[in-house]
């Protein structure tokens, strides 16, 4: 009996935060058609995205690019076909990996801090008061957040690409002796613009899902000090899962 | 005895109710609430924690639709107007709110004149006038203060500057004593008068303490059981002779509201 209740309960509050998250996309759509835009609050929201992520983004790639190197060659040394090391790490970190982990280092980062922010601003009547000042705090928190993870995240994602790819050159090179030269080659190859592309696509998806989860569970968050530490744990768990969904979703979309 | 009956849809009072009704999950919190507030009233709403007070700020101010009812402010009808049309149309009220809801990521001054700057007002003006309003409550040189800096009286303070900043018409305070030394309540009371007489405000105020009730109010309404209980004027107060409104405003714990003990004194073990 607590058992089947368990399970009703927790779908019941599925259902329930499901139907936030599209309440909250549609109101910021409604509002993206008009201005006021708040320009200045879009930028300082893209400068924390950055700075909070910067460190976590470069050093997830650094020693995926490293490790993805060392275990391709493992493989690869078995057929005498090292060379095609470079071409795997490349390939995986543009189209798979650059993305997704990315994602879910920027949902733990900035997810949770965006829910922290709007549900500690909620429990406090901060986000009443900006209504009764005559600001809309859908335009005034909302968008900006929303924005900042949807354009920042191509961004990180294109450096982590970067970063990854370096790193997986300095393992090959240095550590597994490979001709340096050939390794270069190989990276770009047998890359297409699709590969590029498909991976900052899916970024800019994981970002306006990190930024619209986030954003929501803040922003409709109850039940004081407590609602908001619930409210960050669940912005990052639902954030790195659709995240998830999402990537298989898009490759079999994009690559059918 | 009755709730207060008005006469449908002319409304008398620059903010009307009519037939508001408010549920939660199914308990209803507002159940038919009829008030009018005339210009220039100070009129204070008590009644016990959870009668749905705050609820019912909440619904006048736009923040909680109600599920049945009308409420006018200046004759008109706010739910049905566009966001921007509310919006803007919320500059003639200012809010106290209870914890003062000061805006963490802004210094002081951004604070107060938060309306000043979004209304387009260049910055060395806005902050002269935040400086202004600040020194009227009593807060000289903090404008470049963060709000975690403050005391809890300050803040509250630098919540009614920022609600008056932009000479509003009509006040909301939820609980403006609330937390505070009783020195302070009469300097927040002293500035509330102030404003009264001064700007010719009208104001609302939910309130527990009876001082401020026999200082500030001119009207009190009483909401009890989801209804408006009770309504008089000031000087009535202590000529009632309801036994619920005498015991709310006599601070009692026994009477017709009845409230039920754990019969042990080791009642923290049974939870
Ligand atoms: N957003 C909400 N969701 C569900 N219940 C609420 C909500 N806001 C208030 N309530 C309920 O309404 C009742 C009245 O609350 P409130 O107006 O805050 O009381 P008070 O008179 O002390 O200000 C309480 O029982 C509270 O649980
Ligand atoms: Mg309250």
């Amino acid at each position: 009996m607590y058992f089947l209740e368990a399970i009703g309960d927790a779908v019941q509050r599925l259902a329930y935060a499901l139907g936030l998250y599209p309440l909250l996309a549609g109101k910021v759509i409604v509002r993206l058609r008009k201005p006021p835009w708040f320009f200045p609050l879009i930028i300082e929201q893209c400068e924390m995205v950055g700075v909070q992520s910067l460190p976590v983004v470069l050093l997830t790639a650094v020693f995926t690019g490293m490790v993805l190197a060392l275990q391709s060659w493992v493989a690869f040394h078995r057929f005498g076909a090292e060379s095609m090391i470079a071409t795997i790490v490349s390939l995986s970190m543009l189209r798979e990996l650059g993305p997704v982990l990315v994602g879910l280092m920027v949902a733990g980062r900035v997810g949770a801090s965006f829910a922290a922010e709007l549900g500690a601003m909620r429990v406090s009547e901060q986000i009443d008061a900006l209504w009764t000042l005559s600001t809309d705090p859908v335009r005034y928190l909302v968008i900006p957040r929303v924005l900042a993870a949807m354009l920042m995240m191509p961004l990180l994602v294109l450096l982590a690409d970067a970063i990854g790819m370096a790193g997986g050159y300095v393992i090959s090179v240095y550590a597994l002796d490979q001709n340096p030269h050939t390794y270069i080659t190989n990276s770009y190859d047998y890359l297409e613009l699709i590969d590029l592309y498909s991976g900052l696509f899916k970024a800019m998806v994981f970002g306006t899902i990190i930024g619209l989860v986030s954003c929501a569970e803040g922003y409709y968050c109850a039940g004081g000090a407590g609602g908001v530490g619930k409210a960050t744990t669940r912005a990052v768990v639902v954030s790195a899962m659709s995240i998830l969904i999402a990537d298989y979703i898009l490759t079999a979309w994009i690559f059918k | 005895m009755s709730p207060e009956k008005t006469s449908a849809k002319q409304p008398a009072g620059i903010i009307s109710l009519q037939g508001v009704h408010k549920s939660f999950k199914g308990r209803k919190v507002l159940d038919n609430i009829n008030m009018d507030i005339m210009p220039g009233e100070s009129h204070i709403v008590i009644g016990l924690s959870g009668a749905g007070k705050s609820v019912l700020f909440k619904c006048i101010l736009g923040l909680l639709r109600p599920d049945r009812g009308a409420i006018l402010i200046n004759g008109e009808e706010w739910f049905t107007l566009p966001i921007e049309e509310k919006l803007q149309r919320m500059s003639c009220v200012g809010v106290l709110f209870q914890g003062a809801a000061l805006f963490d990521s802004l210094p002081v001054w951004e604070n107060v004149a938060f309306v000043l700057r979004r209304q387009g007002m260049n910055k060395p003006e806005a902050r002269e006038r935040a400086a202004e309003v600040l020194e009227w409550v009593g807060l000289p040189d903090i404008c470049d203060k963060m709000p975690a800096e403050l005391s809890g009286g300050m803040k509250k303070r630098v919540g009614m500057a920022r609600a008056i900043c932009h000479r509003p018409d009509i006040i909301f305070y939820d609980e403006p004593l609330a937390g505070l030394d009783p020195v302070m309540s009469d300097v927040i009371t002293t500035l509330m008068k102030r404003l009264h007489e001064r700007m010719n405000v009208t104001s609302l105020t939910i309130a527990h303490s009876m001082k401020l009730v026999r200082e500030f109010s001119d009207r009190v309404s009483m909401l009890y059981e989801g209804r408006i209980y009770q309504q008089m004027a000031r000087h009535d107060i202590d000529s009632s002779h309801d036994p619920v409104f005498k015991q709310f405003i006599e601070g009692r714990a026994d009477g017709p509201i009845q409230f039920t003990f754990s019969g042990s004194d080791h009642g923290k073990e049974a939870t």
